[in-house]
């Protein structure tokens, strides 16, 4: 997973519905640039906070900027997998010659 | 209108929209400023059309609508790659679609050829499966994504895969639910779901302990960061779950939460197709859930929805359509524009009509205090300004209702584009600015014609063959431009190709054949390209299959002066023609300057005076046999009579006596005209000549002045036109008496 420039934002251990709310804000406080989203810690994951991910990936797609992922923790694999996610959702939700805004 | 009717007109309303998102996403993905979003909206614009033509029972309509929406999914999965062949096939299948909406509204027959082709080729990109079976369902039509899923058995990513509840699991015993190969899920949660402690995730992971199973997530209804709450639900998810199964220990996972989201159980996903009456059936259990869940209410209990009594409620199909369809409402969280209301077109226009008696009422209520002698700074004139103001800002609030971007219009002619491109095999781009350009409904409405045979004709006649082009050093590909902006109060709309200009010599030709101009004429340029406008006249040689219609360009020019606009031509040998529409913004007001001319009150656009000023003695010259310029600043300018051009004396005005308004045409020339003096400046609200009378020369409109009195609003280009064609024919009359 290569790291975007710009800031980086590493995830708390518990992404419950708890953390829903502040991981929304803390990533919309992020938008404007380039981000990488470090997954090494998170060892919970609930669907909310994927909507979040997911989410954030759309709206950076939508901005022209890059969002990466840094080195996403099992647990995180294991959460996306079972839910039917490949990781490259929450990076860039769409890859093809649509990419005009590059 | 019976109730059945009404629905029915909104329907194809909301097809008219549906279908311009679509042609406007469409051409996004084209220009590659697409992104998901974009191939969403566009998959959402096909899929409500068919699911509403369903509920109307449009077979045809529902079954390419069908096998379009398959191919679009393919795109949005990413399983059919976007290449420009793939863009232009949607394209032409969002033609043909549109063709099917209009005449399942209007009648008429449809090239079943032509749907059939386009059937076939889109079948063949691969993104979709097989092509449904005929019968989408047809009966009861409204629950047509059945089909879809018996023709998609693939689940995709971000699909709507049907909502498919089983026959056997609703209806039937418990004997039903026994050992099964494979049972299909798909599980909504709610936002409750989450607040009540349980997590999607975690019932997946239970889900997945007993068989094997294959998980896709829809995450199609997660909006951006912006608008999303946290806390909501917006993902869906598709489950396959293979192996020995109890189709009770299934139930069993969601037994807490069956209230708390939206849930089908499906053990019959790899069973025959469907036939009608398993479809009909269907849709009665769906109904009768749909009942047995609202009679449960909030009250948790975990009985199998089976249980429940299956009354089947009278409702209108369109709304079954929408409970059975939940991803169809989680997906309506997507972006929307600004909130809408549709309003009967009349009721605004009485509106309108009102504020301009406001309009009048004010300034006849203002004259009023003037005669009165009251003084301009006491209480009652401030409060009269402050009316006159709040009048202004109603009048613009009121027109800004019925103005409307052009952007439509402008999609409806990269049609027209495709399809004449195609007629004349001539390489064509069009290329739109200002689609954001404002104008009244109305205006807009009676554009699409005129702009529609503007657009064949630069197609037609003003590009060039493509050999021709690459022989005279241009790129093969002819541009044809639309270009829309706001200019001194009015909306200029030009259509221009890049071809070959007008061939001004054949032109003249043709017009002394056909007796239109006499043979020794003497004629600018641009009054040889002017006479394209004259009635009659047709350049194309052979009547070709795309512009020879019978519509000349005597027909654009009569339907853009009957909205009160002009219509010109610029030609440039070689590098292309122009043509220019400048319309009104409104049909309602105008700020005016109001002069006398022979005992006569008019009005004068504002925006059409440059300056006013009194004539001297040295600077009147006469020239010919009547014309007469003025002079100013050292360049001379023909000096018009107002009078005499519409007929109100015979002898021309002294100009020493008058006063000259400096005015600028649509063309960017400029003249004087004479009026015998200026009474003042004011907003008059215009009363159309055209509508309750007839067009009249010289004049645009007439209006009510303060005092109660009518005044007509001069027409200026055509006052100045006018008095150059006078001034054309007395040569001419000259020149042949003389021979």
């Amino acid at each position: 997973m290569a790291k975007a420039a710009g800031a980086t934002i590493t995830l708390p251990t518990e992404l419950d519905i708890k953390a829903a709310a502040p991981l929304a804000a803390e990533l919309a406080a992020a938008r404007g640039g380039d981000l990488t989203l470090n997954l090494s810690q998170v060892e919970r994951v609930g669907a909310q906070c994927l909507q979040v991910l997911l989410s954030a990936a759309a709206t950076w797609s939508a901005d022209g900027a890059e969002l990466a992922l840094e080195d996403p923790s099992p647990a995180f694999v294991d959460a996306a997998a079972i839910a039917g996610l490949d990781l490259s959702r929450f990076t860039a939700p769409f890859h093809g010659p649509l990419h005009g805004k590059e | 209108m019976d109730t059945m009717a009404a629905i029915k007109q909104t329907f194809f309303q909301e097809c008219e929209e549906q279908l311009a998102e679509l042609e406007e996403g469409l051409l996004a993905i084209e220009r590659e400023e697409g992104d998901l979003e974009t191939i969403n909206a566009v998959f959402r614009a096909v899929h409500s059309i068919k699911g509403g033509a369903g509920a109307f029972g449009l077979d045809d309509l529902v079954r390419f609508a069908h096998t379009f929406e398959t191919t679009l999914d393919g795109m949005r999965s990413g399983k059919l790659e976007i290449t420009p062949q793939i863009v232009k096939l949607m394209l032409r299948s969002a033609d043909i679609l549109s063709d099917l909406v209009r005449i399942s509204r209007d009648g008429g027959e449809m090239d079943a050829g032509r749907v059939a082709q386009m059937t076939d080729e889109l079948a063949r990109t691969g993104g979709a499966g097989p092509v449904a079976p005929a019968a989408a369902a047809p009966q009861p039509p409204a629950f047509e994504p059945l089909a879809a899923g018996e023709a998609e058995p693939q689940v995709d990513e971000f699909g709507f895969a049907p909502v498919q509840i089983s026959f056997d699991t609703l209806i039937a015993d418990d004997e039903a639910a026994g050992i099964r190969q494979a049972v299909h899920i798909r599980f909504t949660p709610k936002p409750e779901l989450y607040a009540k402690a349980n997590d999607a995730l975690r019932l997946l992971r239970e889900l997945g302990r007993l068989g094997e199973m294959e998980v896709s997530c829809d995450a199609s209804a997660v909006p951006l960061l912006g608008e999303l709450d946290p806390e909501g639900a917006y993902l869906t998810w598709d489950i396959t779950l293979t192996g020995d199964l109890d189709e009770k220990a299934v139930r069993e996972v969601f037994e807490f939460v069956e209230f708390d989201c939206d849930l089908s159980i499906d053990t019959a996903v790899a069973g025959p197709v469907m036939d009608e009456s398993d479809a009909a059936q269907t849709v009665q259990a769906i109904l009768a859930q749909v009942a047995a869940e609202e009679a449960a209410g909030q009250e948790r209990h975990a009985a199998p929805q089976a249980e429940a009594p299956a009354p089947v409620r009278a409702a209108p199909p369109a709304a079954q359509a929408a409970s059975a369809a939940p991803q169809q409402a989680a997906n309506s969280q997507a972006p929307q524009p600004g909130a809408t209301i549709r309003v009967d077109l009349d009721r605004v226009d009485r509106l309108i009509d009102l504020v301009g008696e406001l309009v009048i009422n004010q300034s006849m209520l203002a004259q009023r205090v003037m005669e009165a002698g009251i003084a301009r700074l006491s209480d009652v004139a401030v409060g009269l300004d402050d009316l006159e103001h709040l009048t202004r800002e109603i009048q613009d609030s009121v027109m800004a209702i019925r103005a409307q971007p052009v952007r439509p219009i402008f999609q409806r002619m990269s049609r027209v584009v495709r399809e004449v491109a195609d007629m004349t095999g001539k390489s064509v781009r069009l290329v739109t600015e200002g689609e954001n350009c404002e104008v009244d409904k109305t205006v807009i409405e009676r554009l699409a014609d005129p702009l529609t045979h503007m657009i064949r004709n630069a197609i037609d006649h003003g590009l060039e063959k493509p050999e021709d082009r690459l022989a005279a050093g241009k790129p093969e590909q002819g541009v044809v431009r639309m270009v829309a902006a706001h200019r001194s109060g009015r909306v200029v709309i030009e259509v221009s190709d890049d071809g070959a200009g007008i061939n001004r010599s054949r032109v003249r030709q043709i017009a002394v054949d056909r007796g239109i101009v006499a043979e020794d004429a003497q004629l600018s340029d641009a009054e040889i390209d002017d006479l394209i406008f004259a009635p009659g006249f047709s350049t194309a040689a052979a009547i070709s299959d795309v512009s020879g219609r019978g519509v000349g360009m005597d027909v654009v020019r009569r339907s853009i002066q009957a909205l009160g606009g002009r219509i010109t031509i610029t030609s440039r040998p070689g590098l292309g023609t122009t043509f220019t529409l400048s319309l009104p913004l409104t049909l309602a007001v105008l700020d005016g300057m109001v002069v006398n001319v022979a005992g006569q009150t008019l009005v004068v656009p504002l925006s059409a005076i440059v300056e006013t000023l009194q004539p001297k003695a040295q600077d009147v010259h006469g020239l010919g046999e009547k014309a007469r310029v003025i002079g100013i600043r050292g360049a001379f300018i023909p000096l018009i009579d107002v009078g005499c051009v519409l007929g109100y004396r015979d002898e021309e005005a002294d100009p020493l006596a008058s006063v000259a308004m400096m005015v600028e045409t649509e063309n960017q020339s400029q003249c004087a005209l004479l009026v015998d003096g200026i009474v003042g400046q004011q907003q008059v609200v215009i009363k159309s000549l055209e509508t309750n009378y007839g067009h009249v020369f010289g004049v645009a409109g007439a209006t009510i002045l303060g005092d109660g009195r009518v005044a007509v609003i001069l027409d200026v280009d055509a006052i100045v036109a006018g008095s150059r064609a006078e001034a054309a024919r007395m040569d001419a009359n000259r020149k042949r008496s003389a021979a």
